[in-house]
């Protein structure tokens, strides 16, 4: 059973139709990443399966569960347990910086799933010492890095134990040298059979860690496959020539 | 007679500091909520607030103070004069039981609603000051919409408008003076008896040494609550 179905979903922002008509599956461990053109509907769409944005038509299944049927939603009430099943990466990183690496960390597990303050911070420990974080713990922010702040909201996530992860553009933030780690992280992830969706520009880090990758333009997916498939050897068109762009 | 002056002013300045605390613990929460008015999703609660701080905002203080003082017993008066000449309407009924309110009640009435006004406009600029990834990141880890606004949005806010908040707490110090136009015996008015009664201008002046230590303590918290903020930045 897929972990995370989404059927004919649809889109728009006021007359902007943004998803014309999107449907995918998502298997427990597998790593999908998504690609194509800025304006592609690819980060809307991700949003979409986390209620960060609300849409229009289509159904959405998170593990078993229905969250939205042919656009109707049920109560919030309802959804919230399905929602958490889902951690949520962003591109910038939106950590609390009012709150210390630790606090951000444990703020949600204590709050939402009632664990102690102990526990909590046990599990932090762990999740920085994965993200290689330690000697960070009681740090700011603001006194971090992008790439250390991204590792951070990565952590954050981590913390909720969520079945699945998404990321929407870990890296479009960073400066170049720093993407390194965040892909570094993700690909740790990978390996311990972490479910993923991952929305990137990084073509070669797609191919790399992800099991399937779909290429969306227009608010269509045009292709989708393994990344041999759709990165070396794309049939469409579109594929070709946006790819041709990275091409060095 | 500088002993009995200084006396005199510390009375007055009792009255001044009173409506000082009163002021700021109530307008401060309303504040808050008239600040949810006015970036309220209905839109007749919103242009109704808007409507309204902009009346509170657009007329002088001291107006409102004598409306509010004056107000109801000038209506309570017009409706007893209808009931006197046969009005059974109970309206004029209901309304000819009006009467002034109490001094000091008006003035914390008018002082109130003022500075509510003011401060929810400072709020509403904090609250849109913050960004949207900062609700959706609350959200997503699953926090509900209180949550998300006690724990990450307010202590933010609380942060930004330290500055501009001083600035009105400072201005309502000196607008207490304001209440001796309903003879409100704050410290301008004890000072000013003195003119009357000894022909003396001095005790007015000497006003100022009150006014400018207070506000200088102000300022000095002030600056210490900054202070205590800086240990984030964002």
């Amino acid at each position: 059973m897929s972990v995370i179905s989404a059927k004919n979903i649809v889109k728009s922002f006021g007359k902007l139709e943004v998803i014309k008509d999107v449907s995918m599956e998502l298997e427990e461990g597998e790593v999908v990443a998504i690609i194509g053109p800025s304006g592609s509907g690819k980060s809307t769409f991700l949003r979409s399966l986390i209620n960060l944005e609300t849409i229009d038509n289509g159904t959405i299944t998170i593990d078993g569960q229905t969250v939205v049927e042919n656009g109707l939603y049920k109560k919030p009430e309802e959804n919230r347990q399905a929602y958490q099943k889902l951690g949520m990466v962003f591109q910038n990183f939106n950590l609390f910086p009012h709150k210390s690496v630790l606090e951000n960390i444990i703020l949600s597990p204590i709050l939402v799933n009632g664990k102690t303050r102990e526990n909590a911070v046990k599990d932090a420990e762990d999740l920085l010492e994965q993200v290689g974080l330690s000697d960070k713990i009681n740090s700011y922010p603001y006194q971090l890095s992008g790439g250390q702040q991204q590792r951070v909201a990565i952590a954050r996530a981590l913390a909720m134990n969520p079945k699945v992860m998404l990321f929407d553009e870990p890296t479009s933030a960073l400066d170049p040298e720093l993407t390194g780690e965040i892909l570094k992280v993700i690909r740790d992830l990978a390996a311990k059979d972490m479910t993923m969706i991952i929305v990137t520009h990084e073509i070669e880090f797609a191919k790399n860690v992800a099991d399937r990758i779909i290429f969306m333009a227009d608010g269509y997916i045009v292709e989708e496959g393994t990344a041999s498939v759709v990165v070396d050897n794309p049939q469409n068109e579109r594929t070709q020539n946006f790819l041709k762009g990275f091409k060095r | 007679m500088f002993a009995n002056v200084t006396l005199s002013l510390f009375e007055g300045f009792g009255t001044t500091l009173q409506i000082f605390a009163l002021t700021l613990l109530f307008a401060l929460p309303l504040g808050l909520i008239i600040s949810f008015g006015s970036m309220s999703k209905i839109s007749p609660i919103k242009w109704l607030i808007k409507v309204f701080i902009w009346i509170i905002r657009g007329t002088p203080l001291m107006l409102q103070l004598i409306v509010i003082y004056y107000g109801p017993g000038l209506i309570g008066s017009a409706a007893t004069s209808r009931v006197l000449a046969g009005s059974t309407n109970p309206i004029d009924l209901f309304l000819s039981n009006w009467e002034c309110f109490d001094r000091f009640l008006a003035v914390m009435i008018a002082f109130v609603i003022n500075y509510a006004c003011y401060f929810s406009e400072i709020y509403r600029g904090g609250i849109e000051s913050i960004a949207k990834g900062q609700y959706e990141a609350g959200q997503v880890l699953g926090l509900n919409k209180s949550q998300v606004f006690f724990k990450i949005v307010l202590p933010q806010v609380i942060k930004r408008i330290i500055p501009p908040m001083s600035n009105e707490i400072i201005t309502l110090v000196k607008d207490t003076s304001l209440a001796r136009i309903i003879m409100v015996y704050e410290i301008i008015w004890n000072a000013q008896k003195f003119i009357k009664s000894d022909g003396l201008l001095w005790p007015l002046f000497y006003t100022a040494v009150f006014y400018l230590a207070f506000c200088g303590l102000l300022t000095i918290l002030f600056g210490y609550i900054e202070k205590k903020f800086n240990y984030y930045k964002g």
